[in-house]
Parts: C-alpha cells; structure tokens; sequence
C-alpha cells in the first residue's frame, strides 16, 4: 500500500478543487436545439421529468440555498450561470468545479431508456456548451443512461474523449446494484476513456426503481438524510464482493454526499465478513480496506459534525481520510458546505490534500498540466 | 467596572425601512441586519450565522412552529424566526437565540430604535420623521425607544 502521506510531487496552483455541484437547464426549451424532431416534439408534450417523490419537502428554498435566488423567485438558483461564478467560483475560491447536473436523477428513472438516453445526450451537450465551454474552472461529470448499460457505454464512447469530461455520473437508485457483471462495460468505457465513477443518492424510488429503504418510503426529509449511507453501503458491498476491483484495477469510485462517517465501520465489518466467508468469493485476493483505500473517495459535504467536534478527526484517521476525502460543496443546494467546512485544525498538508490534491489524483484527467501530479 | 458606552448608530430614516422591511448595514466592520416588523417594531442580529458562516440576515423570516404531540404542530408569532439562507438554523429575531438550543447557541442581539434625527452626528438635518438608530451597547437603565412587545 501507498504511504499516506502527500503524493503531489509538484504543488500545483489547484488550490481548491469541488467535487460536486449541481447546474440545471431554465427550461425544457433549452433542450431542444440538442434533440431531434421526434424527441423534442415529445419534451415539448411531456415537459421535463420531475420525479420529485422522496425530496418533495426539500430544505432551504426549494432545496436550494435560500441567498442564491439572484434572479428572483421564479429562477431557479441552479440555472443561474452568473451567480454561480460569483457566489461558488469567486467568493469560495474554488479553482475546478465538478458539475453534476440537477436533471440526472429524473432522467436515468424513465422507464423509455432510449428517449432518457436522448434527454442525457441533449443535457451533455448542453451543459458543455452552455457551461463548460463559458468558464475554464469548469469540468462535466457525463450523464450516462445507467438502467441501460448498452446505451451507457455509447454515451461514453461519445463524449468520454471531450478534455473536460472528467468522471461518469450515476445515481444509487437502480433496480440492479452496481458491481453487478451486467454493468462491466460502463466501466470497461471508463478505464479506457480515464473517467472515474461518480456516484450520487437521489432518485432512489423513482420511476420504476424499487422504494429507498427494504421497509418503504420514510415520510420526512429528515429521514431520507438519514437513510443514505445504506444506499452507499448497498453498492459498495456489491463491487467489493463481485470483484470489480479486481476487473477493474483503474477504476476510481467517487461516492459524493454520502456523508464519510459510517466509512471506518463498514471497512471493519467487511474485513471481518471476508475473513469468514472469503471462500465463497475468493476473486476477491485482498481485504476490502485495501480495496476501499485504493479505489474509494468519497466527498466531503455534508461535512460530519461530531460531538465533541473533534470526534471527526479520529473517524477521518480510521478511513485514511487525508488520502480518501475530497472537498464538495453542494452548491447551490441548502446543505452547502464552504471550503471552511475542512477544519482547519486538521493542518495545512492534509487540509490541501482534502481540498485539492486528492482530487487531483482521484480523476485522471483532471490534472491540467501533465506531470504536476505523480500517483 | 465601568459601564459600556452606548454607541448609537445611525441605520437609516424611518421611511427607509417600511414595515416588513430589512437593510444590512455594516457597524464597526460588522454586518448587522436590522428588520422592521409588520407591527411596526425594530429588531437586529449579527449577520452572520454561527454554524458556517452563512449571511443569516439574508435568511427568509418565519414563525415558531412547535409540537406539543407528534402530527399536531403549531405555528406561532408569524414574521419573529429568522431561518439562516444555508442550513435552515432558526433564530428568534426579537433575542438572538437558536429555537432549537436557546441557550447555548445564539447570535447577538442590538437595540434598535427611532430617535429625532439632531441626536446623531452628520445626519441630514432635512429628515422629520426620525432616524432609526442601532446601538452597539446596551446601556444600562435605559430602553430603546422600539414599539414595546405585545403580550404573547
């Protein structure tokens, strides 16, 4: 195994790299120049897919940051493009944004895969178009049609080149988990186009996805906070055990927003579950730890907020987490964390580490100059 | 000991601030958010949000909604909890303190008041109907000149 310590030969002048932020389109009419006649004669019909089910009672404003609504009430924070680079870009500092689009979670639920799968090339095209292509800070997670892997792999093999696409973008709700062998080739296409996985809750009981928990849909946003780990868990479970890390020894998995402090738990609990039932999967040559350390990061946001507050740094030394976390802030969503939400108190090397250089190293081609940046 | 000298701050005229209303200003490098309420009354807080940081007084303005049982919740004194725009952390307007821990967590609190405008310094003598005025220390034995509180 690597040493914890820094793995940046050269400081970069990445200071601050955010993992997760969510743009959306204004309106479905965005779309329409990115779809054919067919299709957009059905967007026009059916309007956007709002699959609002277990986040109908949002937080903040309409789930946004209640200051981001610039442009007035009926403007939605996340289809704001000015605001975004004064209030995330400029007033954090932030100096490579990952942007996840709002959209995803309702699109990857439609139950017709091809007319998603023309929803995700039109949302692709114009979140690199309209965003990427205006702001250098700016990188695109790629929408993939995940419920149909076939098409997934298209998707990849159609943008996976363009040098801002950094990483593959799914969502944890799916009627198959994610180490399943059905979805070898998504990341058979992203080791070969340099894409980590990114890997967002959201649309779980959407659609035609089963309910969010074994029990059903639980009644508050509160609970639907609470339950998300399990979702993360569910799919971890399933590469650890199916061996995809073995299949896949390039492969880096971004859990974003899964909250990091069930981490050192389940990487016990796995050891101990391999220990005693290795021989039922014996494709699986190491400790899950290991697996996890190597392959595994997972976004900072929702910061964990422990009591006594420094509780946090004893959970973020058991899951290696000056090598493992990686700073998001959500943005424009209520739950939004600033860069000041790494304590400072964990020191500037691993405060660097979490804010950038593990970043830099967990997305191959994030890296803006060749050779900054050694693994 | 001696006592804290009262400071008063000139926010605004009257008429700036209508019922309902709310400006930021900034008194001694701090932002402070003053409000006026429906009934006529001047509130202040700190504008900054202990949890993160966040700009509280950008916050949208709420009433205490409480439960005495599950299912049954009420909601009371329309327009006094301020909720921070990021988190959603409600503070009571008119005290400063956190509804969910009154006494640990709080934001401070400032007088506000109406005063006529030849009080303070600087002050476009044209004004007729008063400034509004923040102090910074609360002197002791004297009231700000807000609307007094109706009875809860």
């Amino acid at each position: 195994m690597s040493s914890p310590e820094s793995v940046v030969a050269t400081p970069s002048r990445i200071r601050v790299v955010d993992a997760d932020v969510h743009h959306n389109v204004r309106a479905k009419e965005d779309l329409f120049p990115y779809l054919s006649r067919l299709e957009r004669d059905r967007l026009l019909e059916y309007g956007l897919p709002r699959n609002t089910g277990l986040h109908q009672a949002n937080g903040g404003w309409r789930g946004a940051r209640a200051d981001t609504f610039d442009a007035g009430e009926d403007v939605d924070p996340r289809s704001n493009f000015p605001m975004f680079q004064r209030k995330l870009l400029d007033d954090c500092g932030i100096d490579l944004a990952i942007l996840q689009v709002e959209l995803t979670p309702s699109l990857v639920a439609l139950a017709d895969v091809d007319y998603s799968a023309a929803l995700i090339r039109a949302i692709n095209d114009w979140s690199l178009e309209h965003w990427v292509a205006k702001d250098p800070r700016y990188r695109l997670s790629l929408t993939v049609p995940m419920h149909d892997p076939v098409l997934a792999v298209k998707e990849i093999e159609r943008l996976g080149d363009h040098p801002s696409v950094v990483a593959v973008y799914v969502v944890c709700g799916s009627t198959r988990l994610y180490g399943k062998r059905e979805f070898d080739p998504v990341y058979a296409a992203c080791v070969d186009h340099g894409l980590s996985l990114a890997v967002h809750f959201s649309n779980e009981g959407f659609g035609m996805n089963p309910p969010p928990t074994a029990a059903g849909f639980p009644s508050y946003y509160a609970e639907t906070y609470l339950i998300r780990p399990q979702f993360y868990q569910a799919h971890l479970s399933s590469f650890l055990f199916e061996g995809t890390f073995e299949k896949f020894p390039q492969l880096k998995v971004i859990f974003c927003e899964s909250g990091f402090g069930w981490v050192p738990a389940f990487r016990w609990r796995a050891d101990a579950a391999w220990k005693e039932l290795r021989l039922q999967t014996p494709w699986v040559k190491r400790l899950p730890s290991e697996y996890i350390d190597e392959h595994l990061r997972f976004t900072t946001q929702p910061f964990e907020e422990s009591e006594p507050p420094t509780a946090v740094d004893q959970v973020i030394a058991w899951m290696n987490g000056a090598r493992t976390l990686l700073y998001s802030s959500d943005f424009p969503h209520w739950d939004f964390d600033p860069p000041e939400a790494v304590p400072a108190r964990l020191g500037p090397q691993v405060r660097r580490q979490i804010l950038a250089d593990n970043a830099l190293l967990s997305y191959p081609k994030l890296v803006p100059l060749a050779g900054t940046v050694r693994a | 000991m001696s006592e804290p000298r009262r400071e008063a701050h000139l926010v605004c005229r009257v008429g700036d601030l209508p019922p309902g209303a709310r400006k930021l200003v900034e008194i001694n490098g701090r932002s402070i958010g003053v409000f006026r309420l429906e009934d006529g009354r001047y509130l202040a807080l700190r504008n900054r949000c202990p949890h993160r940081g966040a700009p509280l007084c950008e916050g949208r303005r709420t009433g205490l909604i409480t439960a005495e049982e599950p299912y049954r919740p009420v909601f009371q004194r329309d327009g006094e909890i301020l909720r921070c725009p990021w988190h959603g952390w409600e503070f009571d307007l008119t005290t400063g303190r956190s509804v969910f821990m009154p006494e640990a967590i709080r934001v401070k609190s400032y007088p506000v008041g109406v005063e006529p405008e030849t009080s303070v310094e600087k002050f476009d003598v044209s004004a007729t109907e008063g400034n509004v005025v923040l102090w910074t220390a609360d002197p002791p034995g004297s009231q700000p000149v807000s609307a007094p509180r109706p009875e809860a």
